[in-house]
């Protein structure tokens, strides 16, 4: 049994625009994205271009578009689509060459909202957290990185300056931690104008998350901080 | 042979008009926003009713009368259409914003508070009891 993948490649010495190549590949019930993509780069044509490592959803290296949804490669099988399946950069990222995206935006924008626990505490004792205070983030808390529901996100493909989906998931997760003191230092960033009021609900993010974490709703949740905050901040004296 | 800085030259993609046309669930989406625009017709009726009750009781006859057209019934319909709609998606939205109770609770919960506020609306303007 084999399927058509076809792979919109980008050489940046020689092409102008990404073109797409067809190759043949065989499959059975476990073959997945990755494997395919692996299968053409030993077999069939050593030039193709791509990121992966861990081959079981937590590195978060190998997002792809398939047939124009955002997709991890290795949790993506081959069985589940027709005949023909479509290939190609994560959307809204610069290709640098054929699937490999420049993730950079991304990676500054997550750096932004300080994504670490900041405790000025000169306490040397271990923080201690009971079930209650550790379910408040933990379903924030599993985010790989992958980028694909920047990808998913046309308010970031508009305007690249916006925080984005997973920055503040993050953002939230460090915020909703009883052992953190952060909080402070990353509402500006939430607030402002390319924070969580960026984001328009389109949920499509959260359809895409491989570790479905709602991250439209960590971003709306982060509206209601936001708000918060403000009224706080206008009745301080 | 380009030098080491120009070597790499990323490919921008450009994110066109149409990016709402790709798959269905931007189009649900973008009909989730659309449902102002029968909305926006609904308040300039409403507008435009109050207004015309001000200039006297022929204006407002005269306003009765549009409304009663088959178009803007139509219009009208489809508004209702919309709303329903909207509050669909609001509801189902809601309860991710502020998890309160289970979602389907809270799902349920809207919309048996849509139906009582119509039904006191409508006891309200002797339409019903």
């Amino acid at each position: 049994m084999e399927k058509t993948i076809i792979i919109q490649r980008y050489n940046p010495e020689q092409d102008q625009a990404p073109s797409a190549e067809r190759y043949q590949v065989p499959f059975d019930h476990s073959t997945s994205v990755l494997d395919a993509l692996l299968y053409i780069q030993q077999q069939l044509d050593p030039t193709l271009a791509f990121r992966w490592s861990c081959r079981m959803a937590i590195c978060g290296s190998c997002g792809v578009m398939v047939n124009k949804i955002p997709k991890l490669g290795c949790k993506t099988f081959l069985r589940d689509y027709p005949a023909e399946l479509t290939i190609s950069a994560l959307d809204h990222f610069p290709i640098e060459k054929d699937l490999i995206s420049d993730m950079a935006v991304f990676l500054d924008h997550l750096q932004a909202v300080k994504p670490y626990l900041i405790n000025d505490s000169k306490n040397t004792e271990p923080h201690r957290q009971t079930p209650a205070q550790l379910k408040k983030y933990q379903k924030f808390s599993s985010c790989i990185n992958c980028g694909l529901c920047y990808a998913a996100c046309p308010q970031f493909g508009l305007n690249p300056e916006f925080l984005g989906p997973a920055a503040i998931v993050t953002a939230q997760r460090y915020n909703l931690d009883s052992r953190d003191q952060g909080k402070a230092q990353r509402m500006p960033q939430l607030n402002g104008k390319n924070g969580v009021w960026a984001c328009t609900f389109v949920g499509f993010c959260a359809d895409v998350c491989p570790k479905h974490l709602d991250p439209a709703a960590a971003v709306n949740q982060g509206k209601v901080a936001s708000a918060t905050d403000m009224l706080i901040s206008i009745f301080k004296p | 042979m380009p030098d080491s800085a120009g070597a790499r030259r990323p490919y921008l993609q450009p994110l066109s008009r149409s990016w709402w046309l790709k798959h269905s669930f931007f189009l649900r989406y973008m009909l989730r926003e659309a449902t102002v625009l029968p909305l926006l017709f609904f308040c300039g009726c409403l507008l435009a009713g109050l207004y015309s009750l001000a200039q006297g009781e022929s204006q407002y006859q005269s306003w009765l009368a549009f409304m009663a057209q088959p178009w803007v019934i139509a219009l009208n319909a489809l508004l209702l259409l919309a709303s329903f709609y909207h509050a669909k998606t609001f509801f189902e939205l809601f309860p991710r914003v502020m998890p309160l109770l289970p979602a389907p609770l809270m799902i349920a919960g809207q919309w048996l508070g849509t139906i009582a506020v119509a039904l006191l609306l409508l006891w309200l303007f002797g339409a019903i009891g």
